[in-house]
């Protein structure tokens, strides 16, 4: 082998320190294959009770019409479950982890290629991912579980938007075909309950403290664009106080219900309802029907008992 | 005989990645192999001087107390086979080329380290512990945690910001990344302060391989200089068999010690780490080592009644010094200690400045970080809370579990999580409900206690214009509140936050 002069190492190594400058002269760019699956949710919402949470899961996405109807051969799948928080299963703060893999499962029957779980974390990732015992479930049942990379963010645009415009979005949700909410129904101080629209904000980049001032109309920008096209509500526990993340064990009560539906707004006014709570309370649920994302009122929503 | 100091080069780089492999050990998840403190409590300087200065006796000094026994027999085989700073500076020795001459000159500063030592009991027992300024363990894990990890995290990381571009790679990196968040780089990185001078503190220590081999271990290194006082009657001897030597000084030129005298027969058992070094230079193969039980005799301590009371007498200014600095007592008390942490004047004479609850911190929460000079000039590089950069994870209680000194005590989980470091208080001037009436909640939201700290009111807010709006203003609850900072880290106003942590209502008992 020929050996390396001083002179042509140096040059070699400031060609490949070049790199620094590189623009991005590749990039890869978003297909943004989420919106190519148009958003039609109708109030039809399934709601199952008493049972193992795996069969309620079941029953309900069977009621919708199977997994099939969402999940194509070959889909890159997201679910979304909350993963937030450095709490166990029981303190009711993230989704009910049986509940996550059984929805992983129903997705690979359904032919899925991939699921993918992951969530930007309130607490430290690696304690969230680990104590809400949702990674490892979701991982057994065959999932793609990692932590989100802080470069793999792009700004996406959010036309008609009251308060914001574009925001950074996970790259991984919008090359996803299908997006799968699965929301744990908790008590919060500031939106009174935190359900499935508030949990999409574990998919936003940037500084997403900022989301909480004019929360309402903000949280429902974010989910303008970001249409899940099931959402399947984990009522499996109610987190009564302190949420969103309880600690308590007095604050957790389980009702074992699992709620499913295309419309994301139905299934917040039902849960609220779960709370005792008249959905038209909630400023955020008023405002996202108000811009069309779905139903509000629970007498205009058909409730399947399965 | 020709080998062992091959052996000896083995288990300095063993050693060196055992260290190494500890350092990294201190993570979440913990699940140590071996508790990742263990190396640190090898060092019977910091053992003996938190004694001195503390009067505590912790599980923690067996080690010490091990190895101080066998350096009786053995002489300082730490130094040349153990010390992960020997092994480094030996390392960077292969870079650099001097005059021969220097070498035995700097003989002259041998008494140096002895005289360091006497000044640092001299100031423990003034109950001003120091030696964690010199102790090579704490010194080394200090600069790996603030400095040299940190270093390579972060450049690692640059590395990826170059290739990111390439969209077609994109899937690749984001592999390799998951990989190596999986044991090495954390998923959030925190950055540490006061890296740089702890790093150029470092970099001068190998730099003094200039003037002469192992210049910090033969004229500075106060751990030496102990195990030294306990070596001088060694019973593993270097024997020269006398028609064999040609007298051609190779030993003693190239003797990282220096310890060997001009006769080329005797040695020095305070000086000699047993790097074998000579036996393998011989040209003749007249060195040996054995052990000697049958007539003792004692090596000679460079070390002069005039320059030992000068020691002392520098230790007691030293301590003088250290003892009349003001500490504000508002600076004090707006910094927040680990949870566990002994009573402050307790903790500070325990402390060994490690950085090892840094370092696990930082792969968590975040919270804690070396001080500057905001706990007082004894405080230095003791572990005080950032709550702006990070917060006390609810369910950790990792900074007690690899405290080596029992500076900050391990407290059980559920203890831990009644224990209070501090208290939160709004700044109304900062806060965005109480200074410009839009409701905001995330530090509530992020509030850890099962019954909240940070509670709601709803009150009347009187705009700028003179209307008046319904806002939810927060109020932090003083008895709940256990000071982790996680509501000062999260809240959204950019610079100054609206909520701010202080040390008000520690609780810090010596258990």
């Amino acid at each position: 082998m020929k050996s390396l002069s001083r002179r042509s190492f140096l040059s070699l190594s400031s060609q490949f320190g070049l790199l620094a400058f590189l623009p991005p002269v590749f990039p890869s760019r978003s297909r943004f294959r989420l919106f190519n699956r148009p958003y039609h949710p109708t109030p039809d919402l399934f709601v199952a009770k008493n049972g193992k949470p795996a069969d309620l899961v079941k029953r309900v996405v069977d009621g919708l019409g199977g997994m099939d109807k969402f999940v194509q051969k070959g889909d890159v799948v997201v679910l979304k479950p909350n993963m937030s928080w450095d709490r166990t299963p029981a303190q009711g703060a993230n989704t009910n982890p049986q509940v996550v893999a059984e929805v992983v499962r129903l997705c690979f029957e359904a032919g899925a290629k991939k699921v993918r779980v992951f969530d930007r974390t309130c607490n430290e990732a690696k304690r969230s991912y680990e104590h809400s015992g949702v990674a490892e479930a979701a991982k057994k049942a065959g999932a793609d579980v990692y932590f989100p990379y802080k470069r793999n963010y792009v700004l996406v645009k959010i036309p008609g938007g009251e308060r914001l415009h574009s925001w950074k979005i996970y790259k991984d949700v919008l090359d996803a075909d299908v997006l799968i909410n699965i929301p744990t129904a908790k008590h919060h101080s500031l939106s009174r309950v935190t359900l499935g629209i508030k949990n999409l904000m574990g998919y936003l980049g940037d500084d997403r403290g900022k989301i909480h001032r004019h929360f309402d109309q903000k949280i429902v920008d974010i989910a303008s664009v970001l249409r899940p096209q099931l959402t399947i509500l984990d009522a499996t526990r109610l987190l009564l106080r302190n949420g969103p993340q309880g600690g308590n064990l007095r604050d957790v009560k389980w009702i074992n219900t699992i709620v499913g539906g295309t419309d994301m707004v139905a299934v917040d006014a039902y849960g609220a309802s779960l709370f005792g709570i008249n959905p038209t309370e909630l400023g955020f649920l008023v405002e996202a029907h108000k811009r069309g994302l779905g139903e509000l009122n629970l007498k205009k929503i058909a409730i399947h008992k399965v | 005989m020709k080998q062992l100091h091959k052996i000896r080069i083995l288990f300095q780089i063993l050693f060196f990645l055992f260290f190494t492999f500890l350092f990294f050990q201190a993570t979440f998840p913990y699940k140590p192999l071996i508790p990742s403190e263990f190396f640190l409590q090898w060092s019977p300087l910091t053992a003996l001087l938190t004694f001195l200065s503390s009067h505590r006796i912790y599980a923690g000094m067996i080690p010490a107390g091990i190895l101080l026994f066998l350096t009786i027999f053995l002489g300082r085989f730490f130094c040349g086979w153990i010390c992960p700073l020997g092994a480094l500076i030996d390392f960077a020795d292969l870079f650099i080329k001097r005059k021969r001459k220097l070498q035995r000159d700097s003989i002259r500063f041998r008494w140096v380290k002895f005289g360091v030592l006497t000044a640092l009991v001299v100031m423990a027992l003034f109950s001003v512990q120091f030696a964690w300024f010199f102790d090579p363990l704490a010194l080394t894990n200090r600069t790996f945690a603030t400095a040299l990890y940190p270093m390579v995290a972060v450049l690692t990381e640059s590395v990826f910001g170059w290739l990111w571009p390439i969209g077609f790679l994109q899937p690749f990196l984001m592999g390799v990344h998951e990989f190596l968040e999986s044991w090495f780089l954390p998923v959030n990185l925190h950055l540490i302060a006061q890296g740089i001078p702890i790093f150029l503190l470092f970099l001068g220590i190998l730099s003094l391989n200039l003037i002469s081999k192992r210049f910090w271990c033969r004229n500075v290194c106060p751990l030496g200089a102990l195990l030294g006082l306990f070596a001088k009657f060694r019973i593993l001897e270097r024997t020269v068999d006398e028609e064999g030597c040609v007298a051609c000084k190779i030993c003693q030129a190239e003797c990282r010690m220096n310890a060997i005298e001009d006769n080329f027969v005797d040695f020095s058992k305070v000086e000699c780490v047993d790097s074998f070094d000579c036996a393998a230079d011989c040209p003749t193969n007249a060195v040996s080592y054995r052990f000697n039980v049958k007539e003792i005799k004692g090596s000679k301590i460079d070390f002069s009644r005039r320059r030992f009371l000068q020691s002392l007498g520098s230790g007691v200014l030293a301590a003088g010094l250290f003892k009349i600095d003001l500490v504000s007592r508002e600076s004090r008390g707006d910094h927040v200690r680990p949870p566990g942490a002994l009573p402050e004047d307790k903790f500070l004479e325990q402390c060994i400045r490690c950085q090892e609850c840094v370092r696990v911190c930082s792969t968590t929460g975040g919270l804690l970080q070396p001080a500057w000079l905001e706990t007082g000039l004894e405080g230095i590089w003791s572990p005080i809370g950032n709550p702006r950069e990070g917060y006390c994870e609810f369910t950790c209680n990792l900074c007690g579990e690899v405290c080596p000194t029992g500076a900050i005590q391990l407290l059980d989980l559920a203890t831990k999580q009644k224990t209070k470091i501090g208290t939160a208080f709004f700044d109304h001037n900062r806060c965005i409900p109480w200074n410009s009436g839009d409701n905001c909640m995330v530090c509530q939201e992020h509030c850890p206690t099962p019954e909240k700290a940070i509670v709601f009111r709803e009150g009347d807010f009187v705009t700028a214009e003179g209307k008046i709006k319904r806002v939810k203003y927060p109020y932090v609850k003083e008895d709940l509140c256990i000071g982790c900072g996680i509501c000062v880290e999260k809240c959204p106003v950019e610079g100054k936050p609206g909520i701010f942590l202080t040390a008000e209502g520690a609780e810090r008992e010596e258990i």
